[in-house]
């Protein structure tokens, strides 16, 4: 009988004789995804929601008084919080510096140079080193009369000896140099391994056709990692805008006199240092919308990808 | 003495503090008399919590308090002390939660001014003053720091001073007899070491600590009362006039007459310290703990200490800079305040205040130690300045917030190459958003400062 019902209901444009009950749901499989959505809901979706409540509150933790969007008015009145943010757009600078370095850097390694797995070594090396021992290592040899400093003034060229992290000028800067620095092996070995899995023929055709290194490099290579450039700028991008409280804490502190605080270091000044709650969490919406526009343009550069018909 | 863990744990206790305030601060009752009869534990018979904070402004000082507590026992077998250490970051936090909940130790450590009167205007602590008589404070040193409508909330253990500190052979050097005493002998004594190839001071403010000192050191010179200060931070005073921030033209004239080390923007406060320390500068401020350190290094008899030059004309310009640094207190849920009480005031007997400096050499919050003990002049002078009355550390008033995108801020201005007026603008600025983004800890402050 139920054969005969199935058969009934499979045939093409024909119509059961008989409604087939409809079977309920089981339930059980939730239970599998159960945990996971937990963990969702508690580490990701009430933080998230916390902090955009929180941000149209003012006071402390222990009592909020509805503001309305106050704090945001706050923010944008405040000249901190204006340096943060266009500080948090200059290290945005930093990433194209960094792409075409690490490009350069593994597109040599990948030429064959000797010693290549030493060189790729070395460079990925800062890559693995904490954050903050990279900070205090370079808070001494960045001082006005630090390694670097002293270097300079060595070999004549004591005219660039400037006060890298004292001067509210070059702080940030210097910042963003060492992210730089401490970046570059990420991107060269991310580069490496693109170029290490492209088809060797077509490099061989463009070679017997006569192409040289650099138009191998510009016109062969470039293009068919393009998509792993794409990852690479956008996850950088979103490094340089929330992921650097450590170097600003440990290289200046935000300083002097606030001229290299990031988005990031207002928001824990206001929040734990300052007791500043409802600003912190307004910071914060604000961070988040900045990172979300760099995410929607990496889902829309790969959706492009995927889909022909958006390029 | 403020630091920067401190300072952003600070904001949290100040904050916490305003959910209470009011309704347990207004029901206390000022009075100069104790009212240990409102208490009725035995005092020789309870389970007590000490947290207890001490060890980083003093190295040695938790060793001490255990052998401190185990005498106790002893002494009184009826008690028993649990000693909890705490970490500076959480500090105030912790304590802060335990508030909330009325649960916790039954003695209390905050740094002190706000960090313990806030707690107190959160209804957190017992006065000490309801719990002990005045004869038995008398020897206390700094009691004033914490306080508060009539009441003595916290409990002084130790005391740092900050005096300018100076290389006797460096200022020979330069043809300098004695250290300046005002402004003027200051900006004269920069030019001779110079002249001399010598750096007049040293420091480092990268991390904004020197210019807070600055701050403490020479922004109350022009003050009669720490409450104008107050006034003029929740506005009823301008904080622009050269009342409040007019130093910053003072510490504007000292970089610009090269009296400080070159890389003064870019070394922090501890780095900068090594500066004098190695004999590279004539002079620094300095805690005592700093000088005692410089000694080993330069030798005690190569130093010399001296109150800060005389800037301004203010009463506050002749009090000298001294700071309880932490507190002890007895919390308002304890069940065994008398037995508390009794405990930290034992830690006063002459006896235990003497063991504190031969554990630590950090002075004692408490003239009654045994001051054969002290065997160099150095440490002689240092005692005289530190044990001076009414002495006034002028960073503890400020607010947190303040003290942040203010005080620390504004200093950094000045020694990376601003302008005093951007830094007093800076200094008002902080001030302002604080008043606008803290209305809560604004209301706890204001009632403060109309007290």
């Amino acid at each position: 009988m139920t054969l005969v019902a199935t058969a009934a209901h499979a045939t093409p444009g024909g119509s059961p004789a008989t409604p087939r009950p409809r079977r309920p749901r089981p339930l059980w499989p939730y239970l599998f995804i159960a945990p996971a959505c937990a963990a969702l809901v508690f580490g990701f979706i009430y933080p998230l929601i916390s902090v955009v409540r929180n941000s149209f509150y003012a006071g402390t933790v222990y009592e909020l008084n509805f503001v309305g969007i106050g704090n945001f008015k706050t923010l944008f009145e405040d000249p901190i919080f204006r340096t943060s943010i266009a500080n948090n757009l200059r290290l945005l600078l930093t990433v194209p510096v960094m792409t075409v370095l690490a490009l350069a850097v593994a597109a040599i390694l990948h030429s064959g140079v000797r010693g290549g797995v030493f060189y790729r070594a070395a460079v990925f090396l800062p890559y693995i080193l904490p954050a903050a021992g990279i900070g205090l290592g370079f808070s001494v040899f960045l001082q006005f009369n630090g390694g670097l400093n002293q270097s300079l003034r060595a070999v004549g060229m004591g005219g660039l000896a400037y006060d890298w992290l004292g001067s509210p000028n070059l702080a940030i800067w210097s910042v963003g140099a060492v992210v730089v620095w401490q970046q570059l092996g990420f991107g060269v070995v991310v580069f490496l391994a693109a170029l290490l899995s492209l088809p060797v023929e077509v490099t061989e055709a463009a070679r017997m056709d006569g192409a040289s290194w650099w138009r191998i490099q510009t016109r062969v290579h470039l293009p068919q990692i393009r998509g792993t450039i794409e990852f690479f700028v956008v996850l950088q991008a979103i490094t340089v805008l929330s992921l650097v409280f450590t170097y600003v804490y440990i290289l200046t502190t935000g300083g002097p006199s606030n001229s290299s605080s990031v988005m990031e270091f207002y928001i824990w000044r206001s929040g734990f240092a300052q007791g500043s709650v409802g600003l912190a969490n307004a910071a914060a919406v604000v961070l988040l919308a900045l990172a979300g526009v760099l995410i929607a343009i990496y889902m829309r550069l790969r959706l492009r990808d995927d889909d022909p018909a958006l390029r | 003495m403020r630091a920067l863990p401190r300072l952003q744990i600070c904001a949290a206790v100040l904050a916490a503090s305003s959910l209470v305030a009011g309704c347990t601060a207004s029901s206390q009752t000022p009075s100069d008399a104790p009212t240990t009869g409102a208490y009725t534990d035995d005092p020789n018979n309870a389970e007590l919590t000490y947290w207890y904070w001490a060890e980083s402004d003093a190295p040695g000082a938790n060793d001490w308090m255990k052998s401190r507590i185990t005498e106790y026992q002893t002494k009184y077998p009826g008690v028993k002390i649990s000693l909890v250490p705490q970490a500076t970051d959480t500090l105030i936090g912790a304590f802060t939660t335990a508030a909330q909940t009325k649960s916790g130790p039954d003695i209390g450590t905050q740094w002190a001014t706000i960090p313990v009167l806030s707690q107190a205007w959160a209804g957190a602590i017992t006065p000490i003053s309801d719990l002990t008589t005045e004869a038995q404070r008398s020897s206390w040193i700094n009691a004033s720091e914490n306080t508060d409508q009539g009441k003595v909330w916290g409990v002084p253990l130790y005391i740092i001073g900050i005096p300018l500190a100076y290389n006797k052979d460096l200022l020979t050097k330069a043809g300098i007899a004695k250290p300046p005493a005002t402004f003027d002998e200051l900006l004269s004594a920069c030019d001779s070491l110079r002249a001399a190839g010598v750096t007049p001071i040293g420091g480092g403010n990268k991390d904004g600590f020197f210019g807070a000192w600055f701050f403490s050191n020479f922004g109350k010179q022009n003050l009669d009362t720490v409450s104008e200060l107050k006034q003029a931070v929740i506005g009823t005073n301008d904080l622009s006039s050269s009342k409040y921030t007019g130093f910053y033209t003072a510490m504007a004239q000292l970089r610009d007459r090269k009296c400080f080390n070159d890389d003064i923007a870019s070394l922090n406060l501890d780095q900068g310290s090594a500066v004098f320390g190695s004999g590279k500068s004539a002079m620094s401020w300095g805690t005592d703990g700093m000088i005692s350190n410089w000694a080993k290094t330069l030798g005690a008899d190569k130093i010399g200490v001296a109150p800060t030059p005389k800037w301004g004309t203010g009463k506050l310009a002749d009090v000298y800079n001294t700071t309880q640094s932490s507190s002890a207190f007895v919390t308002s849920w304890s069940k065994h305040p008398r037995a508390a009480a009794q405990f930290l005031t034992w830690l006063h007997d002459p006896a235990n205040v003497t063991s504190w400096y031969k554990a630590t050499g950090v002075f004692p919050a408490d003239t009654t130690f045994d001051k054969s003990l002290m065997s160099t002049d150095l440490v002689k002078s240092q005692w005289a300045l530190t044990s001076l009355p009414d002495a006034v550390w002028l960073e503890n008033f400020l607010p947190p917030a303040v003290d942040g995108d203010g005080d620390l801020a504004a200093g950094q201005t000045i020694t990376s190459g601003g302008t005093p007026a951007e830094a007093v603008a800076t200094f008002v600025a902080a001030a302002e958003k604080w008043r606008t983004q803290n209305p809560v800890e604004v209301e706890a402050y204001t009632a403060w400062a109309g007290r």
